[in-house]
């Protein structure tokens, strides 16, 4: 039982706090909290995403080949700590290089890789992915959007919806029904599409808090060539679910942005009163404040066990679900706390914002409930409902 | 960074678990001890002592194995998890614990250690909060002298370490439970699994062991906070697959009472709390040995911070059972009462979860 980092890791830690400190200004921290909120920050972050993968520090995970590092889980883990507490923006594609990546990686053409990774890693392309559709949610595979051969080309059809960037993207890795008569998980595939292509229509879809985040893209006799196929017809499924990230410390980012979260929130707290007392000598809100930092600590180490099984070949316990729920209520955890104590007061937008926000948390990438419902089967065994 | 059991550590824990399957199971050990206010028999404590677990943290110099709380984690998660009665908390860690932290080396310390070791003695210590005795010269030695309260497993125990106010620090002194002087009251709680004893202390002959600051009391209570914490999450966690087992096969509107998403849901949050709480128990257990002092203490109080959640676990188990775990006959309820034990151990969660708060804010702010 260990729980400190080997001296190796703790090597790359120091240089990329170096790299950092030298390198990421204010005004991209900024750019990264205004995320998705009009083309100067858009552009900013693009920047930043160009000068980070030029120094080899954007995808340290991908493998060196293909521009990464080749980084180590404890690597990454450390990656994902520091980044985070430099408060490194996100990257822009960053859905893109953990999920679209590796896909290109394992079953794209040669000439694919060379192209498409290396602009994908500075952004000078933004990948969206076209899965979710307004009748297929939690039950991504019940997808409609068809796609059909039409001599070397196929004429895809249909609807998404949920599509992060879309309205910027220019590459769109889509998944599609390419086959109406086999059991629902056999009849996808997964193509790369190119965004410009004609009867491809985008329309910003805007969310409670007022912002475009994301899109619904609509495909009207869209002619996609064949070679856009990736994989295999109709193996689109087993990319979908089990093309692995590089991403192998990916569990770090839940524990380190709540970290960060919290860290923030008692920062901004430091000078507030309700009613003549500082709320942060207040008893209610130090027990909250303890409940939560409390879980977060938690989630870290049960994070760090997770990454541990992963190094060592134990047992994984279905942690990458816990971990995903105990994150999003954290998260609205927090924000519920934040809102409640300075969310009406000017200045405060931001986390009035991130209290409106955080209901996606335990929505987004499968609801909380269908995440206990798979745990339940899959992890305690319990028979189907 | 490596968060896995050793091979060792797994034969410690798969040992020590058929262990209490065979010769203390719930029906055939826990329950007759119910009302025995030692909480053990001399075989059962034989054979603890036998696997070696009763000297896992006496040093080697002494015939001990010389490990960790990371060890005796181990055996406390299987312990919890059988619903363990007997003095192993307090001799094989509380007493222990007590020597070690206090550096107590002389030649007192030598035949405690060894016969912690080898089984032949049992021990315990206190009072860890409240009033202490004082200790008075007379004649050519030391006596105690005042009232102990919340002190374990005294009945079971040889001997009986008390800490007591001196002048420059706090002192630790042995006293033999047999000996005139001592006077000892069972008091009835909740969980009839653990012994606690309120007991007087007129003039009993004592041999003084060692004095320490204050920092070293706190430690002592930090390794027997984190131990309990080992052993509540075995109790939790059992508890929790003997519900998660039952819904699989309780069938009720011709399906198993699992298949029900409601049913289901309760089971994962039964599972994330267990799982929360491990990663704070081995968190806690490696820095009770390999920490500094303030992130072991803070791993501490996160521990205690942590006991309301974890006894739920206890509470979402019965409401699994239904009816037959409202039973007296079933053994959830034993369960629950050892999980509200630690939940009320020094005290609920609150007071806990204001400090784990206002750590954080200093953390923040300074």
């Amino acid at each position: 039982m260990d729980f400190s980092y080997p001296p190796e890791v703790e090597q790359v830690r120091k240089e990329l706090r170096a790299w950092l400190a030298a390198n990421l200004t204010d005004d991209v921290v900024a750019a990264g909290r205004q995320r998705g909120k009009g083309d100067a920050t858009f552009e900013k972050l693009r920047t930043w995403n160009a000068t980070m993968a030029d120094a080899g520090w954007a995808a340290v995970s991908w493998p060196q080949e293909y521009g990464g590092r080749g980084a180590t889980v404890l690597e990454q883990l450390v990656y994902a700590e520091e980044t985070t507490r430099a408060r490194v923006p996100m990257p822009l594609n960053v859905i893109g290089m953990n999920n679209i990546a590796p896909a290109i990686m394992q079953y794209g053409t040669e000439a694919q890789k060379r192209t498409l990774l290396p602009r994908m890693m500075r952004a000078d392309d933004i990948w969206c992915q076209g899965m979710s559709e307004p009748e297929a949610g939690s039950d991504l595979a019940s997808l409609r959007t068809r796609a059909v051969r039409d001599g070397d080309d196929f004429m895809v059809n249909g609807q998404k919806i949920w599509t992060s960037l879309g309205y910027r993207a220019n590459w769109c890795q889509l998944y599609v029904r390419t086959d109406p008569d086999a059991p629902k998980h056999k009849g996808i595939s997964c193509f790369i599409v190119d965004m410009s292509l004609p009867g491809i229509e985008v329309r910003p879809l805007v969310t409670l808090s007022g912002e475009a985040d994301f899109a619904e893209v609509f495909f009207n006799d869209v002619r996609v060539p064949a070679d856009a196929l990736l994989g295999p017809e109709n193996g689109g499924w087993r990319i979908a679910t089990t093309t692995l990230s590089h991403e192998r410390a990916g569990a770090a980012r839940l524990y380190t942005e709540m970290q960060m979260r919290l860290t923030e929130l008692v920062a901004d707290l430091a000078d507030v009163q309700v009613d003549g007392h500082p709320v942060l000598e207040d008893a209610t809100t130090l027990r909250r404040l303890g409940e939560i930092a409390l879980r977060i600590k938690y989630l870290e180490v049960l994070c760090q066990r997770s990454i541990s099984a992963v190094l060592h070949g134990g047992d994984a316990f279905g942690s990458a679900s816990l971990a995903k729920t105990i994150w999003g209520e954290v998260g609205q955890e927090i924000a519920a706390l934040a809102f409640d104590l300075i969310g009406s007061q000017a200045g405060a937008r931001r986390w009035a914002d991130y209290r409106l926000t955080s209901r996606s948390l335990t929505i987004a990438g499968g609801t909380t409930q269908i995440n206990k419902n798979i745990t339940a089967q899959r992890v305690l065994g319990l028979p189907r409902s | 960074m490596n968060l896995e059991l050793s091979d060792e550590q797994t034969a410690l824990r798969d040992t020590v678990r058929s262990f209490l399957a065979e010769k203390a199971s719930i029906a055939g050990h826990v329950r007759p001890m119910l009302d025995d206010p030692t909480g053990t028999t001399e075989a059962v404590w034989r054979g603890l002592a036998d696997l070696g677990t009763t000297g896992l943290l006496v040093p080697t110099e002494y015939d001990g194995a010389g490990m960790t709380m990371v060890e005796a984690g181990i055996v406390l998660e299987e312990l919890g998890a059988a619903l363990h009665p007997g003095p192993w908390i307090s001799t094989a860690v509380g007493a222990t614990r007590a020597l070690t932290r206090f550096g107590v080396n002389n030649a007192a310390a030598a035949p405690l250690f060894t016969g912690i070791a080898d089984g032949s003695i049992t021990a315990t210590v206190g009072p860890l909060d409240g009033a202490r005795p004082v200790a008075v010269e007379q004649g050519d030695g030391i006596v105690l002298r005042g009232t102990i309260d919340n002190v374990w497993d005294v009945a079971a125990a040889d001997i009986l370490l008390v800490l007591a106010d001196e002048p420059d620090g706090t002192g630790l002194f042995a006293i033999q439970t047999s000996t005139a002087g001592i006077d000892i009251t069972l008091q009835p709680g909740i969980d009839q699994t653990r012994k606690h004893f309120r007991g007087t202390l007129d003039d009993a002959p004592a041999q003084h062991l060692g004095t320490a600051s204050a920092e070293v009391v706190e430690a002592l209570v930090d390794d027997l906070v984190i131990a309990w914490a080992a052993d509540a999450l075995g109790a939790a966690r059992a508890v929790m697959h003997l519900a998660i087992e039952y819904a699989k096969v309780r069938q009720q509107f011709g399906q198993p009472i699992g298949a029900f998403q409601a049913v289901q849901h309760l089971c994962v949050d039964m599972y994330e709390t267990v799982e929360l709480a491990r990663s704070g128990v081995i968190h806690a257990l490696w820095a009770a040995d390999a920490a500094d002092r303030d992130e072991r203490h803070l791993a501490a109080m996160r521990a205690k911070a942590f006991a309301g959640r974890l006894a739920n676990v206890a509470d979402n188990a019965i409401q699994v059972f239904g009816g037959i775990g409202y039973t007296w006959e079933h053994d959830a309820h034993l369960y629950f009462k050892r999980l509200l034990s630690w939940n009320a151990f020094r005290g609920g969660p609150d007071h806990y979860l204001v400090d784990v708060g206002k750590q954080f804010v200093e953390s923040v702010l300074h």
